[in-house]
């Protein structure tokens, strides 16, 4: 042991870099973690967040009782990668020594779990170009997933069958519940104990609680034919939930609002739509609702299948006044899938009849959509995009044919004379996701995204894949 | 101990705590980490205070460290750390410089080199170009549309999307700025890596002449202070742009030929010699009567011609038929070599000392090696006076066996010894691809195959490798 008592601990940080500056008063903190002595800056101990274990040792003046060293009667070793996890914000390599659990377990302890969530699965990790197959978490039982969330944390709720399986966010652990569903259809993670859940041939939206594994409370709309309310879609923002849901008649829907803040309080009805004898495109109840935070508005589509195809529409909806702020209806090339990113600032769709993918900018929401590949295959009466899903996250859009998923991403072309090379205003360029090994046959079925994870399921797989980059994994 | 020394010792050591444990070490030892290091900083003050410096870090990669300054070079516990923990430690107390020093790989030798490493991007993994100009053993491949960088310690860097599709020729014209031509799109681009932002674009345009447009490029080099690119318009017609590397504005246009033949065809490969100022230019067209190539020497100073030469056409009676298959020059020793695509055998010529034939065949005296011709795709590489020849999938190289004494023999062109070695085993033969592209960096030597994910890294080792059969 270095002899500690030599020193008078007669330092304090200067305020860049981790060494010290000679001071009168002190800011190295000693600590005794199960017989090894560590000395670490006050500064360091406070990155752990107010009311943890190690800032309230910081706050303790040293001063006043020098010679008495607290002491934590705790493994030394994972104290020890924990302080380095404090002091450069990454884990070192020898805590592949330990199981992520010891790790999490500690790290609860300490006060640092957070932190440690942070650390390892945090959003700004995601690299979107250097993404690959890493985990495939098994689910129990024969039934294949059918609705998928994710949380920022990166945990993952799955519902398979009547069931929801739910991955913690270090995807070590899960727990699994029976809801009153035969299958559920939609999912929405509300914080990592709490989902909403629906089915397209049950009444109500439930809030699950997926911990202790009972409904919390069942949402539903009254509406006028008396009839059950199946649920279609939900979407939500940081205050409210919304929630499509159609009559048990299918003859008419709406979107309901209800607030987050207030204990699912309903809050506005819009969008609400009546099918009057066969004039059954009249009211298209949305399937996928998505928030745009920076423009306050939010987009329901649906779409259904008649005589003449595959027709629906787009609408972005100003929930505060009930009006729509822009429509498309969807008569060639319907989508097959839709989704808006907020950080391109523009809508996306996969055409069910082309599999290309559109977009459409909504800095000019008046123009039509822009194929981003052979536009002439829309009007073919193939349907070589039924069933992809597309997704967007961060600065990139993902779309899934058949078995692979194709990353969209924009590149960004500085010079003014891009209409000197044919370039369009903006460019979108399609990468392929994964290595030749990680491809497979079987189709996708669901698309997530969460802390520095894709979430990929596919058909007639009792199983789920994570999909994250390597140098980031623990 | 003399009374002197120790005094004088006791005034040279200094005490460090880091993170709780406490280092003794001198003042020179902290100072060879360079002046502008955190140690040396600490190094500079208060060497009369008794009580050790503080520094908030992990003790055990700091003893790693410690210990590569006493001896400038790394403990077996560095072994512990990953490559990039490491990094990121040595970074912070500024001796990465040392770090560097003691973890890249020895001076490139093609006789004792081996496959350490293969880099496989995430995605699109086929590299279709790869540029290792940077010279620090770093490398940014060019797969599909993106660009993925891999620093010095080949760990990945980041990867960018281009507008391009298939990026076909690529070159580290700035630290963080490649020049990408396509030869599917037209222009040359220039991509910054960092923002993965288009910074610029270069198109070869000719108001006279109107069908002078959308021309691709083919092959990309560049000097300090231009970057030469070959275009290729849709009707063959072809030249080599200088283009400056601040203004990007093309500053001339050297060797315009119509491409109507294949002694005309665009050039598929550039080389820029820094000692003469010489523009380099080959290209070389395969057939069913064989293979037909060029070489072309340019002042671009003048735009002027200085050497050419035509397979077949020119040359020895002996080597009738035998044009080459591939080429490319020694920069250093201003040395041009080529593989002959019947015979494989390889031939060198002086750049200094050009004639009508200035070929030298190298000999293989070694029966075990003699060529038995008849391989197809061969692809040369010159890199640190080490000629890298493929032959389909198998990989050889020519070494100059070095005099001892540099007497005037040795000095003479003509009777410099070249001794050619297999650089790969059988075994690495067998399932491989065939060799696209090979390029030198560093101490390494980049390999890509066709139709095979990922680039090869080889390099040489001073560890033995010894196998414990215990």
């Amino acid at each position: 042991m270095p002899p500690f008592s030599v020193q008078n601990q007669n330092y304090s940080s200067s305020t860049n870099g981790g060494f010290v500056k000679k001071k009168s008063e002190t800011n190295i903190i000693t600590i005794n973690v199960g017989g090894q002595l560590f000395q670490t800056t006050k500064q360091t101990l406070t990155l752990a967040g107010s009311n943890t274990l190690l800032s309230t040792i910081s706050t303790t003046n040293p001063n006043s009782n020098s010679s008495i060293i607290p002491f934590i009667d705790r493994d030394p070793e994972i104290f020890s990668i924990l302080l380095s996890l404090l002091r450069t914000g990454n884990l070192p390599s020898k805590s592949k020594l330990f199981d992520l659990q010891d790790l999490i377990f500690e790290a609860q302890f300490y006060g640092l779990a957070d932190f440690l969530v942070s650390s390892l699965s945090n959003p700004s990790q995601f690299e979107a170009f250097n993404l690959e197959r890493s985990l495939i978490l098994p689910l129990s039982g024969r039934d294949s997933p059918s609705a998928i969330s994710t949380t920022n944390s990166g945990s993952v709720h799955v519902a398979h069958g009547s069931k929801i399986t739910s991955f913690d966010w270090s995807l070590k652990k899960k727990s699994t519940i029976l809801t009153h569903f035969t299958a559920v259809d939609s999912i929405l993670a509300l914080s990592p104990s709490l989902a909403a859940a629906g089915a397209t041939d049950f009444s109500g939206l439930q809030i699950l609680d997926l911990k202790r594994g009972f409904v919390r409370e069942t949402l539903n709309w009254e509406n006028q034919t008396k009839s059950s309310s199946t649920v279609q879609a939900i979407g939500s923002s940081s205050d409210y939930l919304f929630t499509s849901f159609e009559s048990g008649r299918r003859n008419s829907n709406t979107i309901m609002v209800f607030d987050l803040q207030d204990n699912f309080r309903p809050v506005a009805e819009i969008a609400h739509g009546e099918i009057y004898g066969t004039d059954l495109d009249s009211a298209i109840p949305a399937t996928k609702l998505k928030w745009i935070p920076s423009y306050n508005l939010l987009m329901a589509a649906g779409s259904h299948g008649g005589p003449s195809g595959v027709i629906g529409n787009i609408r972005l909806w100003d929930i505060r006044s009930g009006n729509v702020h822009w429509e498309i209806n969807e008569k060639i090339d319907c989508f097959s899938d839709v989704t808006v990113s907020d950080n391109l600032s523009a809508i996306f769709k996969v055409g069910v009849n082309s599999g290309e993918v559109y977009f459409a900018d909504m800095r000019m929401l008046g123009r039509q959509w822009i194929c981003l590949g052979d536009s002439r295959k829309g009007y073919k009466g193939k349907k070589e995009g039924a069933g992809c899903k597309i997704e967007s996250h961060g600065n990139q859009v993902f779309c899934s044919k058949g078995g692979d998923v194709e990353l969209w991403s924009e590149v960004l072309i500085g010079s003014t004379r891009a209409s000197e090379d044919d370039l369009d205003d903006r460019v979108f360029k399609k990468n392929s996701i994964g290595r030749l090994k990680d491809s497979s046959e079987f189709k996708i079925t669901n698309l997530g995204f969460g802390g520095n994870r894709m979430i990929v399921t596919r058909k007639d797989q009792q199983s789920v894949e994570v999909w994250q980059s390597s140098s980031k994994g623990y | 101990m003399e009374e002197l020394n120790s005094h004088s010792q006791r005034q040279d050591r200094i005490k460090l705590n880091v993170g709780g444990k406490l280092f003794e070490t001198t003042i020179s030892t902290l100072l060879s980490a360079g002046p502008d290091s955190l140690l040396a900083a600490l190094s500079a003050r208060e060497r009369d205070n008794e009580n050790p410096v503080f520094i908030d870090r992990d003790p055990e990669i700091f003893s790693v460290l410690l210990y590569l300054l006493r001896t400038s070079h790394l403990p077996s516990t560095a072994r512990r750390f990953s490559k990039q923990e490491l990094t990121e430690e040595a970074l912070y107390y500024g001796v990465e410089s040392q770090f560097k020093a003691a973890i890249l790989p020895p001076p490139l030798s093609g006789i004792d080199a081996s496959l350490i490493e293969t880099i496989r991007p995430a995605s699109d993994g086929f590299p279709t170009a790869f540029t290792a100009g940077a010279g620090d053993g770093s490398v940014w491949i060019a797969h599909g549309g993106q660009i993925s960088g891999y620093d010095w310690n080949l760990l990945h860097a980041g990867t960018i999307r281009t507008h391009l599709d298939s990026i076909t020729s690529i070159r580290r014209v700035w630290p963080e700025v490649a020049a990408v031509g396509s030869d599917t799109a037209a222009g040359l681009h220039l991509y910054d890596f960092s923002s993965g932002r288009r910074i610029g674009s270069a198109q070869w345009t000719d108001s006279s002449d109107p069908r002078i447009y959308k021309a691709r490029v083919l092959s990309i080099t560049d000097s300090s202070t231009s970057v030469f690119a070959s275009f290729d318009c849709a009707h063959k017609e072809n030249c080599i742009l200088q283009i400056d590397k601040s203004t990007l504005k093309i500053t001339s246009e050297i060797g315009r030929l119509p491409g109507n033949s294949t002694k005309t065809v665009v050039p598929k490969k550039l080389a820029y010699l820094p000692e003469s100022g010489i523009i380099f230019s080959s290209a070389v067209s395969s057939g069913a009567f064989g293979y037909s190539g060029f070489i072309r020497l340019w002042d671009p100073r003048t735009g002027e011609m200085v050497w050419e030469t035509n397979e077949p056409g020119s040359g020895r009676s002996s080597r009738f038929g035998d044009s080459f298959a591939d080429v490319d020059v020694e920069v250093e020793e201003s040395t041009m070599f080529k593989v002959c695509s019947k015979s494989g055998d390889v031939g060198m010529a002086d750049l200094r000392n050009l004639k009508d034939d200035p070929w030298i065949y190298l000999d293989e005296k070694n029966p075990s090696l003699r060529n038995t011709g008849g391989e197809e795709n061969n692809v040369i590489h010159c890199y640190r006076k080490q000629v890298f020849v493929s032959r389909e999938t198998g990989l050889e190289v020519w070494s100059h066996v070095e005099h001892i004494e540099e007497d005037v023999e040795s000095r003479d062109f003509e009777k410099r010894c070249y001794r050619r070695n297999y650089v790969d085993k059988v075994e690495h033969c067998r399932e491989k691809g065939m060799i696209r592209r090979m390029e030198g960096g560093g101490d390494r030597l980049f390999v890509s195959r066709e139709g095979v994910e990922g680039l090869e890294v080889w390099e040489s080792s001073d560890l033995s490798g010894a196998v414990s059969f215990l």
